[in-house]
């Protein structure tokens, strides 16, 4: 929506996704992003929840951070719909007139926000991973204009480099924010807010798709996320420095034995993890091995891990965001020019399958 | 039925067109199709096998560089497009996709009106008591440039019934004949998108539904969007689709009436189309292909100047920030560290120091580092080293007797 009046619009505004009676983590996550921006505008955290049979979860945002949940309970809801929810959500927004909507960057948020920013004839920036406030000078044939205080919607570009969206004209600032890059505010059942139930308004259009069937399959768990040092494969592992064909088999066996061995001497949390192109690569030695849940990157998981060993990832911008925040980055690859080596604070240009035995044999203690 | 494949141009590598500074390096930006794009096309592919039609392909940047793509999508592996679009005008460029996808959801809209004002026509034509060598005439000539599917008009010997032809030869009465040729209109009306989940230059996965929202406003009826498609059935005959897609753990089978915009999962198998279909396939078909891609400018599509390109956009990327490599990076092999705790010293008047063991001495002046080589406590950078950096652990060297 554009507007001469821009300064009606207020709040920022967190689109919530639930599973079994609970907002997932990257919803929480987006709640936190949300409060740190509202505190500095002095606006509210606005939530909206969408389902059917919603209980006590309509609180559950107000506890996470939020001031206030608008929900909508209606058995038309029990299953998400692209059109449904984009109805009510559109609605919403052009009645209440928040200045901020975020969404969670998964495939739901993704679907719903494209059809919502349009929509509302607003602009949507994806990805995003970070949020801040800033001022937006633009140069316009009619001289400089300044929009002050606009959402900074930051999200990786090229390289080592970020890249600021803006969407100065038009309200609300829609985003998609990537799970993984906000902290969560701890559950605090204190906290008090408004709790307003929206009446749905839908026309036939909105069910011009019916469910058939809809259902959770859940994946097996990986624990990636919480992992404290991850050693990844890429594609890398297919030859040697020398260009030699490997049984990658090998190295996913040494991978396994290192972070064995990291359990065993540090007890921390170790896993093994792969880049999209490794997985996609459906390499039959090692079916079953390395499952798509492995995944660390845009379309995987956002991983921060203590220690992030990049062994054979040439590191692609969208494996790298999803691992950058790692404290210590290790890369092994034979190319010196692997983009990887651009942010790994630890370089070896070299054979993977000679450096992995070395950092097994050290951790054995030998 | 008309199939729509929309694909975009992205830059060949997004892996190596970066230095390690930080700069584009712009030779290295040949442009090819998107990689997910290719999804899109093989689905495409199958419906235009399995159901018939028209397979087309749009796209929207530089023709320049767009046409040569498209050219090569006619020989596809596959059977390949039959017709190619490239929406290509200076004032598209800076799209964000709101203005990607109104541009988008124009040249769509246009590539279904050409193909549905014929039929329209036709219409009026058999309504106004037009005569049968009347009606032969103008069917022949869109026939011949590829205007009118073989169920209305053909020439093939294998087609003996379609619409005109049987009219003509007095098999069909006008009113038989009109309401064929009304379902064969609403047929064509009922059109598929079908694109990429995302592109592997923005990755923002938002053009599929976008386009949609946009058709839906310019269609004035709901168009809907069904995103991350693995297997679908089609059926133009009653004008739905049974779509089966995963949102993350979310799985979904859905049934979508006509016309709809699908965005492929890269884990989309095409299957095999029954002969049954295939023999019905032919009728949707049209006589063959143009085999040159078609250029289209912001008025030809009759596309808002305000709405497209960069004075379209709602979104403005702000100058690019370089967050910057680690502080501190070492390489195996060719780093320069202390290989002890360096206490303060001085040289040439200047002093140094105090250093922790494993402290990076590469900035230091050359002959500082070449000092304290001497001195036997600098030396480069070893795998051991980072060993011990990285777990901790120091690399007990156990020394053979002999």
């Amino acid at each position: 929506m554009s507007s001469n009046d821009l300064g009606d619009y207020r709040d920022v505004w967190v689109y919530c996704e639930h599973v079994d009676g609970e907002l997932i983590r990257p919803t929480r996550e987006i709640i936190a992003a949300a409060r740190s921006v509202a505190d500095l505008l002095s606006m509210r955290v606005v939530a909206i929840v969408l389902g059917y049979n919603l209980g006590d979860l309509v609180k559950e945002p107000v506890y996470y951070g939020a001031d206030k949940v608008i929900y909508c309970d209606d058995h038309r809801l029990k299953d998400y719909l692209t059109l449904p929810y984009t109805s009510i959500v559109s609605d919403m927004v052009i009645k209440e007139r928040p200045w901020a909507l975020l969404f969670v960057a998964n495939e739901m948020g993704r679907d719903l926000a494209s059809r919502v920013a349009y929509r509302t004839l607003t602009g949507l920036a994806a990805d995003l991973i970070d949020l801040k406030v800033e001022d937006f000078v633009a140069y316009t044939p009619q001289g400089k204009v300044t929009y002050p205080n606009l959402l900074a919607q930051i999200r990786p570009d090229f390289g080592t480099r970020i890249a600021k969206i803006f969407t100065p004209r038009h309200r609300p600032q829609i985003s998609s924010v990537r799970p993984g890059n906000f902290k969560e505010l701890p559950r605090d059942e204190r906290r008090n807010g408004e709790v307003v139930r929206w009446e749905p308004r839908f026309s036939d259009d909105d069910f011009k798709v019916e469910v058939l069937e809809s259902r959770y399959e859940r994946r097996k768990e990986t624990g990636l996320e919480d992992a404290k040092v991850i050693v990844s494969l890429g594609l890398g592992i297919l030859r040697d420095s020398k260009g030699t064909v490997r049984n990658p088999r090998e190295a996913y066996e040494m991978a396994q034995e290192l972070v064995k061995l990291i359990r065993e001497r540090f007890g921390v949390k170790a896993e093994v993890g792969a880049s999209r192109a490794l997985i996609y690569a459906e390499l039959k030695e090692l079916e079953g091995l390395v499952t798509k849940e492995m995944q660390v990157g845009q379309t995987g998981k956002t991983v921060a891990p203590d220690v992030y060993i990049a062994l054979g990832i040439s590191g692609a911008l969208q494996h790298k965001v999803g691992m950058n925040r790692s404290k210590k980055i290790v890369a092994v690859n034979s190319d010196p020019n692997a983009p990887i080596f651009e942010i790994a604070h630890y370089c070896v240009v070299g054979d993977l399958y000679e450096v992995l035995p070395k950092f097994i044999e050290a951790l054995r203690g030998e | 039925m008309l199939i729509i494949t929309l694909f975009k141009g992205v830059p060949a590598r997004t892996t190596r067109v970066v230095t390690i500074g930080g700069v584009l390096k712009r030779e290295e930006m040949d442009i090819v199709m998107n990689p997910h794009d290719f999804k899109a096309l093989e689905a495409a592919d199958y419906i235009k096998r399995s159901v018939g039609g028209k397979l087309i392909a749009l796209t929207m940047g530089p023709d320049v560089k767009l046409s040569p793509i498209v050219n090569s999508l006619f020989d596809a592996p596959i059977e390949g497009i039959d017709e190619g679009y490239v929406l290509s005008d200076r004032r598209m460029a800076g799209a964000d996709t709101w203005a990607t996808a109104y541009t988008v959801a124009k040249g769509i809209r246009k590539v279904v009106d050409v193909h549905v004002r014929p039929v329209e026509t036709l219409i009026s034509m058999v309504e106004g008591g037009a005569g049968t060598d009347e009606l032969i005439g103008y069917c022949r000539e869109l026939y011949n440039s590829n205007m009118l599917p073989n169920a209305i008009y053909s020439e093939l010997p294998t087609i003996r019934n379609s619409t005109v032809t049987a009219f003509a030869k007095g098999e069909l009465t006008r009113e038989e004949t009109l309401r064929r040729l009304r379902s064969s209109l609403e047929e064509l009306r009922r059109f598929v998108v079908v694109a990429g989940i995302k592109t592997t230059d923005g990755e923002t996965g938002s053009t599929g539904p976008q386009v949609a929202e946009a058709l839906s406003e310019m269609n004035g009826g709901t168009i809907p969007s069904l995103t991350y498609v693995r297997d679908f059935d089609i059926h133009p005959e009653d004008g739905t689709i049974i779509v089966e897609r995963k949102l993350g753990d979310l799985f979904q089978r859905l049934r979508s009436r006509l016309p709809c915009v699908l965005t492929i999962s890269p884990e989309y198998r095409s299957r095999v189309p029954s002969v049954r279909s295939r023999k019905a396939a032919l009728l949707r078909n049209y006589r063959c292909k143009v085999r040159r891609a078609t250029i289209w400018n912001a008025g030809d599509i009759d596309a808002d100047p305000s709405k497209i390109g960069l004075a379209g956009s709602p979104t403005i990327v702000g100058p690019g920030v370089d967050v910057g490599a680690p502080q501190v990076r070492k390489l195996v092999g060719v780093t320069k560290v202390c290989l002890r705790r360096v206490e303060r010293f001085s040289l040439d008047g200047k002093t140094y120091g105090p250093f922790e063991r494993g402290t990076k001495v590469d900035d230091l002046p050359h002959e500082v580092i070449e000092y304290l080589e001497e001195r036997g406590d600098v030396g480069t950078f070893t795998l051991e080293m980072l060993i011990e950096e990285v777990f901790g652990v120091k690399r007990v060297v156990v020394e053979r007797s002999g």
